[in-house]
């Protein structure tokens, strides 16, 4: 693995101290990295996006974790007493009857499903789009590359909100799809208000961060690895199993992650082109704490997508780890 | 190491005296091929862009009747009615205030921890890295919601710092990841050479730094704007019914008027999307977005 992590450090741009021929570098300076010893200046500049973070973001969770448990005193009075069916705790810890109520309820078990299979397939299409998109670029740099990078990039463009309602309007009863089947006499599928529209939606909004993503990181291959590969007899397929893929790993791993945490706790896109019921979870948690006023079912409703997300969660800070570690910054 | 493997890798095809095999490779694949690539970008041009023009043409149009490919009709008169509506007016009032706000208190608040995560290393450096991103793992209307709950007891619902907060928070992981990327990438050898010339401190910062991370700060305040500017979901929560900005205004638009004029607010809502990321269009191509977005 040590080759990637050389090749990678010799892209200019990748990480910025590695400069001039490698040569030249041999005089023996500290490396020109992060000073070694702890800066407390640094510690003190961090901290206010960190105590932000901490105050409306760290201590609603936890508030909101001991709500679920049932305990309803102190900040979290004013919820329990507007929400409606909220268990209270009858032991040290609290109680798990809002997780039972919510974890047994057959409606809770369909819309997990939806969500589950959503992301799943979401991600998947997204990063097989990127992964073709990506390797068309590095491998051919022409007029249709540019076109179709240029068509990856515009939903980052579009706001969500309005994506989500063009796309509604686009594959619904009598959108552009079916008013197509039906100048031939066909019946199209009505796609809006399904969970088809749903992932439609998902990889639409998706799709530029996991091109930026991966086409970047392939980018950075050096063409020579890719020629040499050619040279030696390498089929295509080989190179891309063989070399690109395991090269731009991270990049790869950082696109599927971050578009199955970004599509796991959506709503914008469910909420406009979902059904009713069953429905993704971000859109159904919101049901709960505004239509139905059941601000603990809500609760546990995010922590347990909030559960799923921090196992993707989970690999992009292994990989990334992982990559610091073949580059020796760990 | 790389090097001499693709060194050697050259040497042995050529001792070997293989020729390259892509070249005599037949016509038939390259013709498939290049229809395969042909219909890829057809899929491509009617996946991203149909539903767009599809919504779009609809702002012009009079009346639809279900399988014509087009309006019967066509008019300007839903783009009088979304211009004469008050409530509308507020609301692209009170986004245009909102954003601009949100980026320049957000630039203040995070700035500085970019240069800190880029050029130092401190206690709790990676554990403050991660926790930026968790932010991001919870999920959002989650996260409003009990956020929601506990702006009930600071009485901040309803109010201008309550959404201004929901929007910074949206704004985070932006601002620090990518301008961190981009101070990291400002050669160490520059500043030295700067320091060496006699400037001072600040003045290498801002001189030398700062104006070669301008880039990755420049797509950071965009992503961050149009984070600000599309942010629906906590607004409505914090803000609804005091403050209505464009993108909750949507949402009531589209169960209450009929759909033209949703078709016409979307565009208005696009106009400055679609400015900004044409400005930082060139950036956020080059890599400044994804290199952000590796912990370091």
């Amino acid at each position: 693995m040590s080759t990637t992590a050389q090749q990678r450090k010799a892209v200019p741009g990748s990480r910025g101290q590695q400069h001039g021929p490698r040569k030249s570098a041999s005089t023996k300076k500290p490396k020109g990295k992060r000073t070694s010893r702890l800066s407390p200046l640094g510690f003190v500049l961090a901290l206010p996006p960190i105590l932000l973070i901490l105050l409306f973001v760290g201590f609603p969770i936890v508030l909101a974790v001991a709500f679920s448990l049932g305990f309803t005193g102190g900040l979290n009075s004013v919820v329990a007493t507007i929400g409606l069916n909220v268990h209270e705790a009858d032991n040290w810890w609290g109680t798990l009857a809002a997780y039972q109520e919510v974890f047994t309820s057959s409606r809770f078990q369909a819309d997990l499903l939806v969500t589950v299979v959503v992301t799943a397939l979401s991600t998947l299409i997204v990063l097989f789009m990127a992964m073709g998109i990506g390797l068309y670029l590095k491998m051919k740099d022409g007029r249709m590359a540019k076109l179709l990078s240029g068509l990856a990039i515009i939903p980052l463009f579009i706001p969500v909100v309005i994506a989500s309602w063009a796309i509604l309007t686009f594959y619904s009863a009598d959108g552009f799809l079916r008013s197509v089947f039906a100048q031939f006499g066909l019946q199209g599928p009505v796609w809006g208000y399904t969970a088809v529209a749903i992932v439609i939606g998902s990889v639409w909004t998706s799709l530029p961060f996991a091109v930026l993503m991966i086409s970047s990181g392939l980018q950075a291959i050096p063409d020579a690895m890719i020629e040499a590969a050619r040279d030696a007899g390498a089929s295509f397929p080989r190179i891309v199993y063989s070399i690109l893929m395991p090269m731009a790993f991270v990049p790869i791993i950082i696109a599927s992650t971050f578009t199955a945490i970004g599509v796991i706790g959506s709503f914008t896109v469910p909420y406009f082109t979902g059904p009713n019921a069953p429905n993704m979870l971000g859109v159904e948690l919101t049901n709960f704490f505004v239509s139905f006023n059941q601000p603990q079912q809500s609760v546990v409703m995010a922590i347990a997508v909030f559960l799923v997300a921090s196992v993707i969660a989970g690999f992009y800070v292994w990989a990334n780890f992982r990559s610091a570690k073949d580059q020796g910054r760990v | 190491m790389a090097v001499s493997t693709t060194i050697a890798a050259t040497d042995s095809a050529a001792r070997l005296g293989r020729s390259r095999p892509v070249v005599s490779a037949n016509r038939t694949s390259a013709i498939v091929g290049k229809v395969l690539v042909g219909l890829f970008v057809a899929f491509m041009l009617l996946f991203i862009l149909g539903p767009l023009l599809w919504l779009g043409i609809r702002a012009f149009a009079g009346s639809w009747t279900y399988p014509n490919l087009g309006p019967d009709s066509w008019t300007l008169h839903w783009w009088q009615t979304v211009f004469s509506d008050h409530a509308l007016a507020v609301a692209v009032q009170n986004s245009l205030f909102f954003a601009p706000l949100t980026v320049l208190i957000s630039a203040v608040v995070c700035l500085p921890a970019a240069y800190a995560f880029a050029r130092y290393d401190f206690f709790a450096r990676k554990t403050f890295l991660i926790g930026l991103f968790a932010t991001n793992a919870f999920p959002k209307m989650g996260l409003f919601a009990t956020i929601a709950s506990l702006f009930y007891t600071l009485n901040l619902i309803n109010t201008i710092p309550g959404i201004l907060i929901i929007h910074v928070l949206g704004t985070l992981v932006f601002m620090t990841w990518i301008p961190a990327a981009a101070f990291a990438a400002v050669p160490r050898s520059l500043e030295e050479a700067a320091r060496d010339a006699g400037a001072s401190k600040f003045r290498v910062f801002f001189s030398v730094t700062l104006p070669m991370a301008m880039p990755g700060i420049l797509v950071a305040v965009v992503m961050s704007f149009l984070a600000s500017f599309d942010e629906a979901q906590g607004t409505y929560l914090v803000g609804a019914p005091v403050f209505y900005t464009m993108p909750t205004e949507m949402y009531t638009l589209v169960l209450n008027y009929p759909k033209q004029v949703a078709a016409v607010f979307s565009i208005l809502l696009s106009i400055p999307s679609v400015a900004l990321m044409l400005l930082a269009r060139k950036h956020i191509m080059g890599g400044q977005l994804a290199e952000g977005f590796q912990i370091r």
